[in-house]
Order: C-alpha cells, then sequence, then structure tokens
C-alpha cells in the first residue's frame, strides 16, 4: 500500500533557509542550520548580495504529525509530499531523517 | 488486556496491546482481536499504542514484566516515540523508549494501520520471537 502523504521530501537547491518551516512545525520538529556568504556583483558596479546557505536540515519522524503545515507555508516550494512512508526503525535516533535521507 | 493475533511467515504470533490513545484505532485495524482457538499462544511483543502519561507509566511497565521472556516493544505512533505534539508537557512521558528497551519505533500521527505489519516484519525478521507453527 502507498500513501500520497508517506513523507516529506527536502529540494535543498530551493531552500533558502527562511526558517518558516521550522517555526511553523506544531511540534517544532524541523532543525534547520544555515550561515551566510557574500556573493561577488553580477556586474561590474553593482552591489555584493548577501546569501543564506543550507548547512544541515533535519525532520524528526518521531515526533512529525504529518501534517504537512510545513510544506503549506514554505513559500518556495522546497518541501513536498513523498508516497514513500517506510519510516519504520530500530533506534530512536534513526527516526530524525537528514539532510541525505530528505533529499 | 488485550491480545491480538499476526500471521507472518507461516507462524501465528501474539501481540500484547497497551492502547492509550488514538493510535490504538489504527491498530485494530490491521490486526484482528484475540481468538478462542489461539489462546495456546503467550504474547511475546506488546505495542504500545498512545501518549504515555507519567500516571499510566506504572500500569505500561506492569504490562511488560508480566510478559514472558524474551520480550519486545514496539513504540507505535508519536506520541509512544517521543511523546508527539505532548513533549514538552510535565504529565506525558517524552517516548517509552526512555522507560523500556523499544526494539521497534512506528513514526506517524497516527501511523497507518500496515505499518504495524512492517514493524512485526521487522522485529521477527531480526530477532527470535516466540510464534506457534500452527
Amino acid at each position: 500500500m502507498t500513501a500520497r502523504h508517506g513523507s516529506i521530501n527536502l529540494i535543498a537547491d530551493k531552500c533558502t533557509s527562511c526558517m518558516l518551516c521550522v517555526r511553523e512545525c506544531p511540534v517544532w520538529c524541523i532543525s534547520l542550520a544555515a550561515h551566510a556568504e557574500t556573493e561577488a556583483p553580477a556586474a561590474p558596479g553593482g552591489r555584493a548580495r548577501t546569501v543564506n546557505v543550507l548547512d544541515d536540515f533535519s525532520i524528526d519522524y518521531g515526533l512529525c504529525m504529518f501534517c504537512g503545515i510545513c510544506i503549506d507555508v514554505c513559500p518556495f516550494d522546497a518541501l513536498e509530499w513523498n508516497v514513500a512512508d517506510d519510516l519504520v526503525e530500530v533506534t530512536r535516533a534513526a527516526t530524525v531523517h537528514d539532510r541525505e535521507r530528505l533529499a | 488486556m488485550t491480545l491480538r493475533v499476526w500471521s507472518g511467515g507461516g507462524r501465528r504470533y501474539a501481540v500484547d496491546e497497551m492502547a492509550l490513545a488514538c493510535c490504538a484505532v489504527e491498530l485494530a485495524v490491521d490486526l484482528p482481536d484475540f481468538d478462542e482457538t489461539d489462546l495456546d499462544i503467550d504474547a511475546h511483543v506488546l505495542v504500545v499504542a498512545g501518549t504515555v502519561s507519567r500516571a499510566a507509566l506504572p500500569t505500561v511497565l506492569a504490562r511488560y514484566e508480566a510478559l514472558p521472556e524474551p520480550r519486545y516493544v514496539i513504540a507505535f505512533g508519536a506520541c509512544a516515540t517521543s511523546g508527539g505534539p505532548y513533549w514538552d508537557s510535565y504529565a506525558v512521558i517524552p517516548g517509552i523508549g526512555e522507560s523500556l528497551p523499544v526494539d521497534v519505533f512506528v513514526p506517524g500521527c497516527p501511523p497507518r494501520p500496515h505499518l504495524l505489519t512492517t514493524a512485526l516484519e521487522s522485529l521477527v525478521g531480526d530477532r527470535d520471537v516466540v510464534g506457534s507453527d500452527s
């Protein structure tokens, strides 16, 4: 049996580390780490830009209620539902999925 | 005490259920009730389904102690795994794993019923769970 709302995928390239998902999560199951980098001006005489670079992103499926609020609030569609729901784990630590497992 | 039967790999296993909250409904969907003719099997698996409050913890521990060895624990759902939405409540145990040796964690709020089958398959695959051949 597959389910539409089985798990959550992170599309890291779209994530701007804005923290909206982290703050809106009712059970605080998302953790996110990022740092700021300065990008050189695109054209001569332009202004340097500061961008956020995502370092780490994890969802604790042991806490997650699969409500989808994080997916709803993401302004950049960096989170999406995945049909895979094989989240049964033998240790508590393994229920926390890091960036690689969410990809 | 509610006992349920799970059949897998040509064997039957009795499963004891600690029904504490809404997760128990999902559990009941997946496994049929214990049948009169099945009463010869002992349960070696305890499924904790629902929010474990501090007040309910002694009951859960007693239920675990009552199982014959070797015994196994499945934490079914977010509350049993981590306390779920109540993880920061003074009245709730943030996961049964801090009080019992949990063998399988089943995430979800609630988990889909078939994930209990997945958890039992994983348990039986990893451990030598006592079951009946009939």
